[in-house]
């Protein structure tokens, strides 16, 4: 299970939150563009909420002041209409504010979303290499919404905390200069206290999160080894282990609340501070006539509110600072470039072949479409640098052959396949497609005339069909039942309760492995390749169906390149070339025949499998009921 | 043991003392925040009539009393400070409250957390067959901080608006009636409005969460599948899957935003309303000298205390109605049987004697797994058992673990029926390795000791050689130390059961059961295994579960199950002698040797 908070990946939240990084948010605040209009509108909203916040007091003050000037002579009504106009226009802009702050906060962080997706589309293995699917889903959903909240909210307590300080601020001013400066003393403190306070509160939170994260670890680990857990009477130890956590936790957040409780009342007594002094200082200024009682009760309102808006601040302050670290980490996302991309060359070419009359025999970069060889010419890859992958590779294949990959595990026979498919590109020596260097001929030509089959078979949630279809998406029904067909998958899918149209959950959920592996290999013939890769294709089938898909892969195979990777033998033994790589060389290429006379590595790999292939025909079951 | 958590009342049992003094802390927190405008509203009546008496007698008395013929001045600095420390003395208050409230929802939710977590060891095996991991961890997560919040906050919450209420209610009649009608005759309304509101776009929040899980759920299958992904070169595909899904969140968060603007707007009108009749009726009554300036300032501030509490009452009470949800959801699992303690055995270590008669077993009526199964095992003697999948062969060592109980004749360790003595002395006679063994998150050297965590270095690293794991742990980085799993080493396939091998050798039990536990270990590892445990013969009682010939050849006897029937039983040479299955395994195998000889001398010869 996937935790943000205790996996390092190399971005440090607490040193990215030292200070505000301007450079970051103008990057992010960038976002906003498309919503200009927007963006101006909510500034008017929160101008005018904070204007008419700032214009209630004057109200109250006029009300009491022309009751005592003119006692019954009042003209009430005209302050009742005002309030009422002041009261509407509010409503209406508080209403605004959140429509428009709504439609920004939803927008940036579906174009921030956008954006990530369409790079993770174009970025390179490599890159998910060291990013795990948790941490990319961490930044594509939470980091969004975070960011995409200060972006819209911050932004609007911004203009609105500035508007409401300046607003009262002038009005106080204007009222009475002494009395202002009273209350406008209190706020550097105010503003020192809340942003220091809001700081711990925002990082213990990031304390109790992790410990929660980890709390959940455990609830998943304990239901995963639950029988591993009972087996090895751990049910005490494992309990007081959890206890630690909980107890962390315990500890994060009363602390959390506590931080909480002292902060409030803090600002509470310094408003009163401010609230005090001027009661007792507008007092005199009253006895003396200099104020009304309307402004001296305005001031002690104005006193009291003037400290939502830097409470308000302090806050976004502090998660601004917070929040950097994940700004960081979606901009690494959004910006991370392509290892592996079109050459400018090839998309100029592809630019102008775009107007051009479509002709089969051309593909869209201007390239011939039709592959009748793969040339591996001395290619070395690694991954970093100081663990080489593939060394001095060299190979030739033509189309109509089928190359067996076998070897040890980690030796680099999928890297090498990986290779060829160009979703990595050799570190030294290059790989030519009928003589050209797939680097000078388009990523997705090449890609789009692959068929992969994967051990971990991936399918889609939906239907059965969706998924077959998946590989050629304008396939008609009778095609995909033909493709099924071929790879043996069609028996069990017309046994299914909706036959093709069976949804097969999340993940493939109520499918078995190999059951997915049979409509990975159907998706794959159905796509017609020029290349077809099988890695490890089969290996979740039983032996009755395995014996269907080797009579089908015949047809299948004809006029393809085919890669297959192997143990099972039958399988092997369909290839006409086999080659051995081991510590990432090739350790010997030729026949079947060939191989074993050499009596070497091959002739071993053979003797070990067939030992190991025999018992597992023994027992292999008659098919599970589901 | 058991605490009984059926509804939010009883889960706050033990906590209610200190809940109670939660509410008392916010009572005086409120009392004397409410007298800050309070001793303000009398400051401005004294100066507004130039009379010391006007104002609170405490403080006129002591105004008085320090400045005679200055009173007044000394009157309004007397003010001023006492709002001071009527602040102060309320922030303490409600920093008590605050803490005692943490307090108290952290411990009531520790409680629940750590109950979870045990009874999920203790609840029967069978429970997790038909369990969604999924589903779990999100009860004991999401659910259990749902009633967290709940407890922490909205109860608060709740709280502190009916206090509010309360307590200024009587103020607010003491000051003057009249004004005291109007300022709370809007509040009803206000209250049921939001509670209203919040129940009818309840379905708009859950539509929007919808629409969140989908978009997340065709990330993370775009993500996981992204190799599919671009061996089909599906981007542009995968491109606008993920723009519908991510649009439709969109357009639904905004909906849901929307709609809460039409709250806020309308409950704003409301409140200020609200204010407002306060504000013009006080007018009203300040010209006839009905009321004085500053008992109105006094309405004005509390009603600005009180109505922000009960804006937030309705929305409050409508996530009353999730916490209950969430606390059945936990509760589910909270009520489910646990499994049985029966006493210990008197002895520690079994002999390892295991006998079994006439043991039936099914999982579901009529579909019997264990048939009339009869089988002494000796003590230390070394058992093979072969069959084919769904013989039972697993699911007797699931009976022998006691992780189901069997209805039907008997099996007894050492003369003890199994299902007469306590699961956990059983279990801790016997090692257990799966074919698919679940490692802790955690260093290596920790899981080796799951099953001894007193177990000393040499025999560890004696457990490890046995296993054949040694080297590879030695490979790792940090050795011993190197961390299992997410953030740690990746262990292949036949590591996991070469690992979980030395984990059952460090425990050094009675019993040693290998549950098709080589399945992914190369052939000639094996051979090193099997000779290691041959050279533990006699330490344990042990049965091997394995696929291959090469794993059953050596032991003391065979076992062929089929269908939950034990069919032959014999060693090695008397059952390849006997027409049967164990024949026919050896006949294949002898037949595909002959083949792999044939194949070679033909090849060869060439």
């Amino acid at each position: 299970m996937y935790d943000d908070d205790n996996y390092d990946d190399g971005f440090d939240d607490e040193a990215l939150a030292s200070r505000v990084r301007l450079s970051l948010w103008r990057k992010l605040f960038a976002y906003t563009n498309p919503y200009r209009k927007d963006l101006l509108r909510l500034a008017t909203f929160a101008v005018l909420t904070a204007s008419v916040e700032v214009a209630y007091p004057l109200i109250t003050r006029a009300v009491v002041d022309s009751v005592a000037e003119h006692g019954f002579d009042a003209n009430l009504w005209l302050y009742a209409w005002y309030y009422l106009a002041c009261t509407v226009i509010l409503a209406l802009a508080v209403g605004g504010f959140i429509w428009t702050a709504g439609k920004i906060r939803t927008y940036v962080s579906h174009d921030i979303r956008r954006d990530g997706f369409e790079n993770l589309q174009r970025l390179s293995f490599a890159f998910y290499d060291h990013r795990p699917v948790g941490w990319l889903m961490a930044r594509m959903t939470s980091d969004c919404e975070r960011l995409s909240n200060i972006l819209a909210w911050g932004f609007l307590d911004l203009v609105w905390g500035f508007t409401m300080m300046a607003g009262i601020a002038i009005a106080m001013l204007i009222m009475n200069a002494k009395l202002a400066l009273i209350v406008l003393a209190i706020i550097p403190v105010l503003a020192w206290v809340s942003a220091k306070f809001q700081r711990r509160i925002l990082q213990s939170a990031r304390q109790v999160r992790k410990t929660n994260s980890s709390i959940t670890a455990a609830y998943n680990e304990a239901i995963m080894g639950v029988l591993t857990s009972k087996a090895f009477v751990r049910e005490q130890e494992n309990l007081s282990e959890f206890k630690q956590l909980t107890g962390g936790m315990y500890g994060a957040s009363v602390m959390n609340m506590t931080q909480a409780a002292v902060y409030v009342p803090i600002v509470l007594t310094l408003a009163s501070l401010a609230g005090g002094l001027t009661l007792a200082v507008g007092g005199f200024d009253l006895l003396g006539g200099v104020i009304s009682a309307g402004t001296l009760v305005a001031f002690l309102a104005y006193a009291r509110h003037f400290f939502d808006p830097v409470e308000q601040l302090g806050h976004w302050f502090a998660e601004m600072q917070m929040a950097q670290a994940s700004a960081e980490r979606i901009m690494s996302l959004i910006e991370a470039v392509p290892k592996v991309k079109d050459s400018a060359d090839v998309t100029a070419t592809m630019a102008a072949q775009r107007d051009m009359p479509s002709r089969s025999w051309v593909a869209a970069d201007g390239g011939p479409a039709k592959i009748s060889s793969i040339e591996v010419k001395n290619v070395d890859f690694e991954y970093d640098p100081a663990h080489p992958v593939l060394h001095g590779i060299n190979l030739s294949v033509s189309a109509g052959e089928t190359i067996a990959i076998i070897g040890p595990t980690g030796g680099g026979k999928s890297t090498l396949v990986n290779v060829i498919c160009r979703f990595y590109e050799p570190t030294r020596g290059q790989i030519l497609i009928d003589g050209i260097d797939y680097r000078q001929r388009s990523l997705h030509w090449l890609q789009s005339n692959l068929g992969m089959v994967l051990q971990n078979a991936h399918v889609f949630s939906g239907t059965i069909m969706q998924n077959l279809r998946y590989g050629r998406l304008e396939a008609s029904d009778a095609d995909v039942r033909q493709a099924a067909q071929l790879a043996g998958a069609d028996e069990f899918i017309r046994a299914m309760p909706d036959g093709y149209l069976t949804e097969v959950g999340e993940g493939g959920g109520r499918l078995s492995a190999g059951q997915k592996q049979l409509i990975s290999f159907a998706r794959a013939i159905l796509a017609d390749p020029q290349i077809l890769i099988m890695d490890e294709a089969t290996s979740s089938v039983d032996t009755e169906t395995e014996q269907r898909i080797q009579r089908g892969l015949t047809n299948v195979l004809a006029g393809r390149i085919a890669f297959i990777i192997a143990h099972r033998l039958s399988t092997i033994r369909m290839a006409t070339r086999i080659l051995v790589v081991r510590d990432g060389r090739i350790a010997e290429l030729g026949t079947h025949d060939e191989l074993m006379a050499a009596r070497s590595h091959y002739f071993e790999l053979y003797r070990q499998q067939s030992l190991q292939e025999t018992t597992r025909t023994l027992d292999d079951p008659a098919p599970q009921p589901a | 043991m058991a605490t009984k958590t059926n509804s939010l009342w009883s889960i706050t049992d033990g906590q209610r003392a200190r809940y109670g003094r939660a509410v008392l802390a916010m009572a005086g927190a409120s009392l004397f925040m409410f007298s800050a405008p309070l001793i303000g509203g009398f400051a401005i009546d004294v100066v507004d009539t130039h009379r010391v008496d006007a104002g609170t007698p405490l403080l006129a008395m002591a105004a008085e009393a320090l400045g005679g013929s200055d009173a007044l001045t000394w009157y309004l600095w007397l003010s001023g400070a006492a709002t001071l420390l009527v602040t102060a003395v309320g922030g303490v208050f409600l920093y008590f409250r605050g803490r005692l409230a943490a307090l108290t929802s952290e411990t009531i939710v520790k409680g629940i957390r750590d109950e979870l977590y045990r009874r999920l060891h203790h609840l029967h095996a069978r429970y997790y067959d038909d369990a969604d991991t999924g589903d779990l961890v999100q009860r004991c997560s999401s659910d259990v901080e749902t009633v967290r919040v709940f407890l922490s906050s909205d109860v608060v919450e709740i709280g502190r608006a009916i206090i509010l209420v309360l307590i200024a209610t009587p103020i607010l009649f003491w000051l003057d009636s009249r004004l005291a009608w109007v300022s709370l005759v809007l509040m009803p309304f206000l209250t049921v409005f939001a509670y209203v509101f919040f129940a009818k776009v309840k379905e708009v929040f859950q539509i929007t969460d919808e629409a969140e899980g989908a978009m997340t759920a065709v990330l993370q299958e775009n993500l996981t599948g992204i190799r599919v992904v671009r061996a089909f070169a599906r981007q542009d595909f995968e491109i606008e899957k993920f723009a519908a899904k991510n649009q439709a969140f969109r357009d639904h968060n905004h909906r849901l935003i929307r709609l809460m603007g039409i709250y806020w707007a309308t409950s704003d009108l409301f409140a200020l309303g609200q204010v407002g009749l306060v504000l013009f009726f006080g007018g009203f009554w300040l010209m006839d000298s009905s009321l004085s300036v500053g008992t109105l300032f006094t309405f004005m501030m509390l009603e600005g205390m009180v109505i922000w509490p009960v804006r937030q009452l309705g929305r409050v009470l409508t996530d009353t109605g999730k916490a209950v949800v969430s606390l059945g959801r936990i509760n589910d699992i909270l009520t489910e049987p646990e499994e049985s303690l029966e006493p210990t055995p008197a002895h520690g270590r079994a002999e390892g004697e295991i006998v079994i008669e006439h043991l039936d077993f099914e999982y579901e009526p009529g579909r019997p797994v264990i048939r009339d199964l009869n089988l002494t095992i000796r003590a230390g003697e070394c058992l093979a058992i072969v069959g084919a999948p769904g013989s039972g062969k697993s699911t007797l060592i699931r009976l022998l673990l006691r992780l189901y109980g069997y209805s039907k004749g008997s099996i007894r360790l050492d003369g003890h029926e199994l299902a007469q003595v306590n699961r956990q002395w059983l279990r801790s006679q016997i090692g257990v390795v799966m074919q698919d063994p679940f490692l802790y998150s955690g260093s290596i050297e920790a899981n080796l000791k799951v099953g001894r965590p007193d177990a000393n270095r040499d025999h560890i690293v004696q457990a490890c050689d046995d296993a054949a794991i040694s080297d590879a742990i030695a490979n790792f980085p940090g050795g011993y130390g190197a961390m299992v799993g997410e953030r740690g080493v990746t262990l292949s396939g036949g590591q996991r059961q070469r690992l979980a091998l030395g984990r059952a050798f460090v425990k050094d039990p009675p019993v040693l059961v290998l549950d098709d536990s080589l399945s992914a270990v190369d052939t000639g590892t094996e051979q090193r295994i099997l000779k290691a445990l041959d050279a533990r013969r006699g330490r344990h009682t042990t049965i091997i579960i394995a696929h291959r010939l090469s794993s059953v050849i050596h032991a003391d006897r065979i076992m062929v199950l089929d269908e939950g029937r034990c069919v032959q039983l014999g060693d090695h040479a008397t059952l390849a002698a006997q027409d049967g299955p164990y024949r026919r395994l050896c006949q294949l195998q002898g037949a595909l040797d002959e083949q792999i000889r044939d194949d070679i001398r033909l090849t060869g010869a060439s």
